[in-house]
């Protein structure tokens, strides 16, 4: 079989192709409600009163619930899924989260009341005679603000709106590698919020029933298991094996569904009140007020050289903007999943970084794709172009000059990590080669013969994904942990259906996870299924996050696949009346070592299931084995990106000439999959970097982008189309060798840009250009006159 | 104010019973059950909802239901021929233009109307056309490919085998 | 967003001052205002159809009149809320100037939205604010011209 490494069409596409795809809002209930949510219009007021006596009178109304009754029921808040210690030792502080605002709202968009009826917009016509009275307070949106003296307070009990103040490394070595640098390059940068936009906006049905007193929420979700525990042990207090969570087909998530949301313990709670279930779809105006965002860091940067050029200390301090409340995993973002990757390709001795995180009254902000590692990765590669650009040197040469060499794995930076395998010097290679790197002056000179800046730009990545070793991130403050579950069930003619905790919204697991085990059990890809997505159906799974499907995820239906081959065997030297050591199971057969005699895993399946003859004394007849898989260590896909821009003076317009990337996933099962998630990664970064930003209005906070009037989503002709190549080089701790993939384009993407901006503009005297970069900061850029009217 | 319309949808005559404000991807997906036409967005902006009336592309959450009358709507649910699919999706297919699947009803739907006005589009002309429809997912990369491939395949010219999506 | 102005109006600042303060004529000059009720000297409630962009909602709410030195300036304040279109305030501080037989009027107007008016339409705010004051302003100066002192047609 040589099914891995192939591109394998997918298996999941005939139904999205025909329309037939069921993702959450396509779902309807017999004698369904609809739910509307109310939301402040403010991002700080008190909540004098809520007048819904209207409301509730309205036609089709059936139920109007406000925070009053959430608190009189006993529901929990929303848990915060890791805890974070301050550099004193001081655990983080974890502010409530309610469902539904109790006594004052924290930002716009903040859920007030609910309104459930008939039919959608009787829910939503109700909504509208509500009388809510708000006591409106000053406001603070940007994290930076919010530190200062007498900033509004998010929570009186935070002084000064810090939630955690942490740090990782050495200060007092940095400090003194820093002194004694020959030159240390400084800079303050920002990475701009951004929202993830899954083009399915969140769903939630919430079902009830009362002969079994069965609870069942589907929902938009990449992990059906984290929801039902957090939902069922944190807020509603239910237990597991009375609720259900169903994730069915999802449309995109990129982290914002990740996490348990409000309105998905609402539609479960308001079902069971009313005995009816109750349905809620977000508007694509509510999902850019109430999805977690992404990113938003304050950061000041210094790099330390010494004389040779060499990297001797790296010092990074970063005010990470929280939000309003704490959302699932916020607080390891721009901590364990920041911090720890600031070493990059690079031999750095020496890192120091502090990150104070702040609340501010916005929406809540956690993963999203990427997660920590674009910000890391954003800051030091800009860092190591300047540096470069302010000693007149190449910067890929500076940076080989100091990339951690190939033979030096595993390789220990300072910042806690153990990087198993990689080799940056062949990425940069086949990047810079495919980019015709060598030959960029020649083309900077002819663009400036049409009047046209033309510039280059290289980026690096390290990212640590297969997320997590249990153990590793518990010590960290994880309060889960983050293994993957598989069950390999044979059936007694020999097709196989695998359960999986691991999520499929886009990643194409029916198709890779078929592979695999075609591959290792010898059985035709048709005659495999993969199941995922139900608590009631799959053992309990930690879900798609982090790139670790495959890696970690994939690696439990190995482990499973090896349980049944080795039962298989026994069952095998049985029939063939063979010791066990001597049978050898190979693309579907069990066979005796040296002889032709076989049996196929089908026949074996059929006595397993039929045990008419069958070792009873030792074995459980059966063929369905279950694994759960802890990971050793995260993985470490890197790479090199190459981006080449060219910007129109006169307008400030920016075209992407051309964009290269060179990647190590390790082993690639499906490479058509493979591409696709690094094209969509890229995208994203690219994104980031040119058009998206979520805007608050900082005195008010009023979000002013939500809408796709306002948020600058990437279309088909802002982009380009882009050259991949790959070299592995293997995982050491998983059978496949493989790394993950998912989020690697939005890692290194928007460094690579910006650099190729900043080099375009380097005779303008641009040190830093910030995200986004549109064509108004490019266009004042080049005419600095006019740089005062911002 | 609940008002009849009937129309065509898929070949077959429907009449349904709407309000003035229902909008004709509300009529589609919630009265009719046809889900494969999708909702991303609420000013009209991602193209999840593309459908054809009388064989022109419309994002069905921009016309009322009540706009509809006495015409001919086309959903992704009629594009593929019982079993067989369409040249387009086919190409969609072998190209991976498809991750998430949200948005690729309305690609589709696009993607054929492009190719009815414009058999043989170049990459900077699909680029412009797709607007109107937002992927997430894909990075727009072999959604390019893809209308290509299905374009030619609909003009009957040879196929590459297939496109960078085995890169 | 902030913005200024100013008019020269062919009348006596007096006249001026009491057209300002006059619940009829602000009604025909707010734009979209379909009533305005007086409770008080300085208070009044009023409710204006608006439209930003996509979003359009009837605001009901308050406008009052501080700052108060006849006949020369007052700061007129309004605020309303418009259901889930979210809520809208905004001032004026308007000062009259004797120039001769006319008045200068000088005004400087602040507004500020929320909730779905400042999600969806935040690029339209100063637009529609802007062209909300002109036609104000428009039509006041109007009110001030035509001989009997009534609203243009508009
Ligand atoms: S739902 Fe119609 S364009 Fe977005
Ligand atoms: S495939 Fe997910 S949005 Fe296009």
């Amino acid at each position: 079989m040589t099914e891995i490494g192939t591109p394998v069409r997918r298996r999941e596409d005939y139904r999205f192709l025909t329309g037939q795809g069921t993702y959450t809002d396509d779902i309807n209930r017999p004698r369904q409600l609809y739910a509307y949510i109310l939301r402040s219009p403010h991002a700080n007021a008190a909540l004098r009163g809520v007048d819904f006596a209207a409301a509730a009178k309205a036609p089709g109304v059936v139920a109007v619930y406000t925070g009053k009754d959430i608190e009189a029921d006993g529901v929990g808040g929303l848990p915060c899924g890791w805890l974070v210690h301050s550099k004193d030792g001081s655990p983080m502080y974890e502010p409530p989260h309610p469902v539904l605002a109790q006594g004052r709202v924290r930002h716009v968009g903040d859920p007030v009341a609910v309104v459930i009826a008939d039919s959608l917009a009787q829910a939503r016509d109700a909504a509208e005679l509500i009388q809510v009275d708000y006591a409106v307070e000053p406001a603070i949106a940007n994290a930076a603000g919010a530190l200062r003296a007498g900033a509004p307070q998010v929570w009186p009990e935070v002084p000064g709106n810090i939630c955690y103040d942490w740090h990782l490394g050495d200060p007092a070595a940095v400090e003194q590698a820093l002194a004694k640098a020959a030159r240390v390059v400084k800079l303050d940068l920002t990475n701009n919020r951004l929202v993830p936009n899954a083009m399915e906006p969140r769903a939630a049905i919430g079902d009830f029933d009362r002969a079994t007193g069965e609870h069942t929420l589907y929902t938009t979700s990449q992990n059906p298991h984290v929801i039902r525990l957090l939902m069922g042990a944190f807020v509603l207090h239910l237990p597991e094996a009375k609720l259900r969570v169903v994730a069915p087909d999802v449309g995109g998530g990129f982290g914002s569904k990740i996490y348990h949301y409000a309105e998905e313990a609402i539609v479960t709670w308001a079902a069971a009140k009313l005995k009816r279930p109750v349905k809620w779809t977000a508007e694509r105006v509510e999902s850019f007020m109430s999805d977690a965002h992404g990113r938003d860091h304050a950061t000041h940067v210094e790099l330390g050289l010494d004389v040779d050029n060499k990297f001797v200390a790296l010092k990074v301090s970063t005010i990470a903007n929280m939000g309003a409340y704490l959302s699932t995993f916020a607080t390891c973002i721009p901590t364990y999943l920041y911090a720890t990757l600031l070493a990059g390709t690079y031999t750095t001795p020496v890192i120091y970084a502090e990150t104070k995180a702040v609340f501010t009254h916005t929406v809540p902000v956690d993963a999203y794709r990427g997660a920590g590692r674009p910000e890391a990765t954003f800051l030091l590669e800009r860092i190591v172009d300047l540096a470069a650009d302010e000693l007149g040197l190449d910067p890929a040469e500076l940076r080989r000059k100091n990339f951690i060499p190939t033979d030096a794995f595993p390789y220990q930076t300072p910042v806690a990590l153990q990087y198993d395998s990689g080799d940056y010097f062949s990425t940069l290679e086949l990047a810079t080669k495919a980019a015709d790197y060598a030959g960029f002056e020649a083309r900077r000179a002819d663009a400036a013969r049409s009047g046209k800046l033309r510039g280059i730009g290289i980026a690096t990545y390290i990212e640590a994904c297969g997320i997590a070793p249990s153990a590793v991130v518990g010590s960290l403050g994880a309060r889960a942990g983050l293994f993957e579950a598989a069950t390999v069930r044979v059936h007694p003619t020999g097709s196989v259906t695998v359960l999986t905790g691991s999520h499929s919204h886009g990643q194409g697991h029916e198709t890779t996870f078929a592979q695999l085990v075609a591959d290792g059990l010898g059985v035709p890809i048709e005659q495999i299924d993969i199941v995922h997505g139900d608590s009631a159906k799959i053992p309990y799974g930690m879900g798609t996050y982090g790139s670790r499907s495959l890696a970690v995820g994939g690696t439990a239906i190995i482990k499973a696949m090896d349980k049944i081959v080795a039962k298989g065997k026994k069952i095998a030297a049985h029939l063939l009346e063979a010791a066990e050591a001597d049978i050898e199971f190979k693309d579907g057969q069990f066979s005796v070592a040296g002889t032709d005699r076989s049996k196929t895993l089908g026949e074996i399946a059929l006595t397993a299931y039929v045990p008419h003859n069958f070792p009873h004394d030792e074995l459980e007849p059966g063929l369905d084995e279950t694994a759960f898989y802890d990971p050793k260590n995260f993985t470490f896909p890197s790479g090199a990106y190459v981006a080449e821009v060219e910007i129109d003076p006169d307008t400030g317009t920016l075209e992407i000439v051309k964009f290269t990337a060179s990647d190590d996933f390790g082993r690639i099962v499906n490479p058509m999959i493979v591409a696709g998630q690094v094209h969509g990664g890229l995208a994203q970064g690219i994104g980031q970097a040119l058009l998206e930003n979520c805007v608050y209005d900082h005195s008010t906070g009023q979000l002013l982008t939500a809408s796709y009037n306002d948020y600058a989503m990437p279309r088909a002709d802002d982009l380009p189309s882009f050259a991949l190549s790959t070299h592995a080089t293997l995982c050491t701790h998983n059978p496949l060798g493989v790394k993950g993939c998912g989020e690697a384009g939005a890692i290194g993407a928007p460094a690579a840009i910006s650099n190729a901006i900043v080099d375009a503009l380097k005779d303008y005297g641009v040190r830093h250009i910030e995200m986004p970069a549109t064509p108004e900061k490019l266009w004042r850029a080049v005419h600095p006159q006019n740089m005062a009217a911002e | 104010m609940q008002k009849t319309v009937s129309l065509t949808v898929n070949g077959k005559p429907v009449s349904a019973t709407v309000e003035g404000r229902t909008l004709l991807v509300q009529l589609l997906r919630e009265t009719l059950g046809l889900t494969g036409t999708h909702v991303g967005c609420d000013t009209s902006q991602c193209g999840a909802c593309v459908v054809h009336v009388d064989g022109e592309a419309v994002k069905s959450c921009t016309l009322l239901a009540l706009q509809a009358e006495g015409r001919s709507v086309k959903t992704i649910e009629d594009v593929a021929d019982g079993d067989t699919l369409h040249p387009m999706q086919e190409a969609f297919r072998d190209n991976h233009a498809l991750q998430c699947g949200f948005c690729t009803p309305g690609m589709i739907m696009s993607a054929l109307d492009l190719v009815k006005n414009n058999p043989d589009p170049t990459d900077r002309e699909i680029r412009e056309y797709l607007e109107g429809n937002f992927c997430r997912c894909t990075g727009y990369h072999n959604i390019v490919l893809a209308i290509k491939a299905g374009a030619a395949a609909m003009r009957g010219a040879p196929v590459e085998p297939h496109g960078a999506a085995a890169e | 967003m902030e913005m200024h102005g100013e008019l020269r109006i062919p009348a006596p600042r007096a006249e001026v001052w009491a057209k300002l303060n006059d619940p009829e004529t602000l009604k025909t000059c707010i734009p979209g205002c379909e009533t305005v009720d007086k409770i008080s000297e300085t208070e009044f409630t009023a409710k204006v159809v608006a439209r930003v962009g996509p979003v359009k909602a009837t605001f009901a709410g308050k406008v009052t009149l501080t700052d108060l030195d006849p006949p020369s300036s007052y700061t007129i304040s309004g605020e309303g809320t418009g259901g889930v279109a979210g809520f809208a305030k905004g001032s004026a501080k308007v000062s009259l100037d004797d120039a001769g037989a006319e008045t200068v009027l000088r005004y400087g107007v602040q507004a500020q939205v929320g909730g779905k008016l400042a999600q969806i339409g935040s690029r339209l705010i100063d637009a529609t604010s802007r062209k909300m004051a002109d036609d104000f302003f428009n039509r006041f100066m109007g009110v001030m011209t035509s001989s009997d002192g009534a609203a243009p047609a508009s």
